[in-house]
Formats: structure tokens, sequence, C-alpha cells
């Protein structure tokens, strides 16, 4: 269990306030009002809300992993987050490379990205 | 148990086409790859259920450590449970990005509809979010957001199940009940998040009454299965893509829709589409995430069994710990799934 506090309390209590005021959050911003927001930054209400869900799971997503899952604080955490960050890059080029690409891509990408124009 | 499994997932896919059942003949592998998965699970939990029970025979428990670089040390079981959970977190990168891939790729139906590249009767492929559906009210949410709620409390549960059994300073007796009540109460929330899963994909449910303004003047949630939107939805019919809903007030007035429609060149009507791809990739990756669920009751069953039994003590807590492992990455992927595919 941990050997650490956060802010002087238990960090597992600590962490579980944190989270249900994360996804409190969350549900309020998908049921708030952002078209002023939108319209003062130029773009959607959706841009607006999906940034807000984007950046609101990050921390969500840390805080599950490093203190409930104990990748903070114990004395095998390092090695542990180390082989959690293993998959890291197939995630990349799963998200990059086949979640990103659209219909076009290989026919709207960039010369040097296309088979005979590597410079060679 | 893993072969059982691979031979269930194949055989009970082979017996669905399109959602339908064309497969009795398949029934009997179903039948036969479950009896083995059970078989398996029984010879293990036969195995485990007396181990360490009451703190007998603490002197002879034991977890093998591992010996190599770069894990010396560590609990062998520990370090494979995080390399089955690196595989699974590839496992839903592939439906993620599969998600995405889609997502981008199909035009979304809002903006068919707008466009107004349609005409009545005739489908057009479009991807729906089901956001469109579930974030349409705060009645249609409510079932995700408590699921959402559940299972943060339940990561917590099971936290509180394992400090309890690691606690050396407290009496049998308490420790006992303590971690039965945790992993019990980590068990109904499971439950309970199943439970609200098929109430919004295939039941539904009453609005109450003075609330009803809040459900657009309806008086039930309907479910996303009443709505149509299913895996096989070739020509779905969504209220809103309809020029006549309300009047036709809701269409942007800088749309195309709305300068053809007031200059004559469009019909108007309700635009029909073809959503297989984009609820196929809802159900996929939400389903398998209740799979996993669906797995994490079957294990807590067990474990809540033998915890009133004293099977968890300060010197035999790890599959507490493994366990709990798993549940938190169960909520984890809920982290993502929740706003990607309920709210945006």
């Amino acid at each position: 269990m941990a050997h650490y506090k956060i802010l002087g309390q238990d960090p597992y209590w600590m962490n579980f306030y944190g989270l249900m005021i994360l996804t409190l959050i969350e549900v309020l911003a998908v049921g708030a009002d952002l078209n002023g927001v939108a319209e003062s930054l130029g773009t959607e209400e959706k841009v607006i809300t999906l940034w807000i869900l984007t950046i609101i799971a990050i921390p969500k997503f840390i805080m599950i992993a490093a203190i409930f899952m104990h990748l903070y604080g114990d004395e095998d955490s390092g090695i542990l987050t180390l082989t959690a960050l293993f998959p890291a890059f197939f995630i990349l080029i799963m998200v990059l490379f086949v979640g990103l690409t659209h219909p076009n891509a290989a026919s709207s990408l960039p010369d040097w990205c296309r088979p005979g124009n590597y410079g060679l | 148990m893993s072969a059982g499994f691979a031979a269930f997932l194949f055989t009970l896919a082979a017996a669905f086409e399109w959602g339908d059942f064309i497969g009795w003949t398949e029934v009997p592998l179903i039948l036969a790859s479950l009896g083995v998965v059970f078989f398996g699970l029984l010879i293990w939990w036969r195995q485990d259920w007396s181990y360490g029970v009451d703190g007998k025979d603490s002197k002879h428990l034991w977890e093998p450590k591992s010996a190599g670089s770069p894990f010396q040390n560590i609990d062998i079981r520990k370090v494979a449970l995080w390399m089955f959970l690196m595989s699974e977190m590839m496992v839903f990168t592939s439906l993620f990005s599969t998600y995405m891939r889609y997502r981008f790729g199909i035009p979304n139906c809002m903006t068919v509809f707008e466009s107004g590249e349609w005409v009545e009767g005739t489908a057009v492929t479009c991807f729906e979010p089901a956001a469109h559906l579930i974030a349409s009210s705060w009645f249609h949410i409510a079932p995700g957001a408590i699921n959402t709620f559940a299972l943060i409390i339940s990561s917590f549960t099971i936290v509180q199940a394992l400090r309890y059994a690691k606690m050396k300073d407290i009496e049998e007796d308490v420790r006992k009940r303590k971690v039965m009540r945790y992993l019990g109460t980590t068990w109904v929330l499971a439950i309970l998040f199943l439970t609200l899963k098929m109430i919004e994909w295939f039941i539904g449910f009453p609005t109450p009454g003075p609330l009803t303004d809040l459900n657009h003047g309806h008086s039930e949630i309907a479910s996303l299965y009443a709505e149509g939107y299913t895996i096989n939805a070739d020509s779905y019919q969504h209220y809103a893509y309809d020029t006549m809903y309300h009047d036709g007030k809701d269409i942007p007035k800088d749309s195309a829709l709305y300068t053809m429609l007031q200059e004559g060149t469009h019909p108007g009507g309700q635009m029909m589409a073809n959503i297989q791809v984009s609820a196929t990739t809802f159900y996929v990756t939400t389903g398998t995430h209740g799979a996993h669920v669906l797995g994490g009751i079957i294990g807590l069953t067990y474990m809540t069994l033998k915890a009133a039994r004293g099977g968890y003590t300060p010197d035999n807590a790890v599959s507490i710990e493994y366990f709990g492992l798993y549940w938190h990455f169960v909520d984890l992927v809920w982290v993502l799934v929740f706003p990607f595919f309920y709210l945006y």
C-alpha cells in the first residue's frame, strides 16, 4: 500500500475525490451550453467539448494508473511504469497512422512520404 | 482455458451474421468450449479455495519472485499481469484507432443532412455517433454517467479491500468482514454497470412524470435498439434528420440544405442513413469493455466467497492486488470510452 500522503491525507481517498470531481465536470461539460464560448473562439461547440473531455481524460488516466495501480510510490513502480509504457509506440502507430488517416491519405501525402521519392 | 475461450469466441462469431442467429449447428461447440473454460476455472479455484484461509499454513504461503533482469525480486505473477494488461491495451488501441479512422473518414450524418446531398427513400452512408442519441438529454446520458461513477467507486472499494486484507493490527473477524464487504460492494457495482448497459442498449426506461419536459416532452427513454441504432441499420431514420421536424426550425440558416429548401431545389423529407459502421464500432468497443466487466464479475464472485471464509490475510492478499490491477485497467479504458463514445 502507499507510503506517502497527498496534501497530508490518505492518497486513495484523495484520488477518489479527485476522480469524482473530474467526472462530474465531464458530464456537466457535455450538458452545458458552450455556444457562446465556441463563437468567441471562432469554432464549434463540439470542438470545445472535445477539448474539455480530452484534457480531463488525461489526468484521470494518470491518477488511476499512478495511485490506484501503484505506478507511483512503490519500490517496483519505476520498472513497472516502463513496462506499462512499452505499448506506447504501438499506440502511437495505431492512432497516428491508422486512426488519423483518411480515405485520400495515400494520394494526398506529400511527395517525400510516397514510395520512390526518398531522395535517394 | 485460453484455448476454450478462443474456441468459444470463434464458434460464437460463426453462429451470428449481422446480429441474426444463423448457426444452430454451432451451439454444441459453443457449449463445449464454454465447458472447457469453466472446467479450467473450476480446477484453478479448487486448488486456490483453501490456500491461505484464516492464515493457516502462513509459513508455507509462497509467491515466486522473478530472478532475472529487469524484474529482479518482483513477483512473477505481478509482472505477468502487467504484460497481460499491456496486451489488453493493444487490443483496445486497435478498437480506438478503428473508431477514429471511420469517425474521421466517413462524413457525419448531421453534416450530410445539412449539405442537402440526399433524397428521401435512398440510404446514404454516414457516421452517426452514438453520442447523438446518448448525449441528447440528461436522462439519455444517465445510465452512462452513473456507470462512470460506479466504476470509479468500485476502483476505490477494491483498493479498500486490499488495504484491509493487508492490515495487521486488526482482529481476524473484522478483517474478514471488511474484505468481504468491500469485495461484495465491488461486485454489486459491477452488476449495476452491466445492468445499466443492458437498459441503455436494449430496454430503455420511463421518464419520471414531472420531469418529462427535460426529455423533450417524451415519457420514455428509448433504448439504442429501439431507436434503430443497430449493427445492421442500413435504413436508419432519426427524427432530427427530417426537414419537417420542428417545422424545419432546427436547420441552420447558413446550411446548404436551408438554401436549397428556400429556393425549392430540394424536395425535403426525412433522410435515410446506412450507419452500420458507426454502430458496429460503438457496440464492438463498448461490448469488449463490457465483456471485461463480465470477466471481472466472475472473478469477484469467487473472491467474495473466498473472503467470506477468511481467505485473504496480510500474508495472502496478492490475489486482491492482482485482480485490482485488472479492475483498475477496466476503469482506465472506460475513462476513454465514456467521453469519446458516449459524450462526443
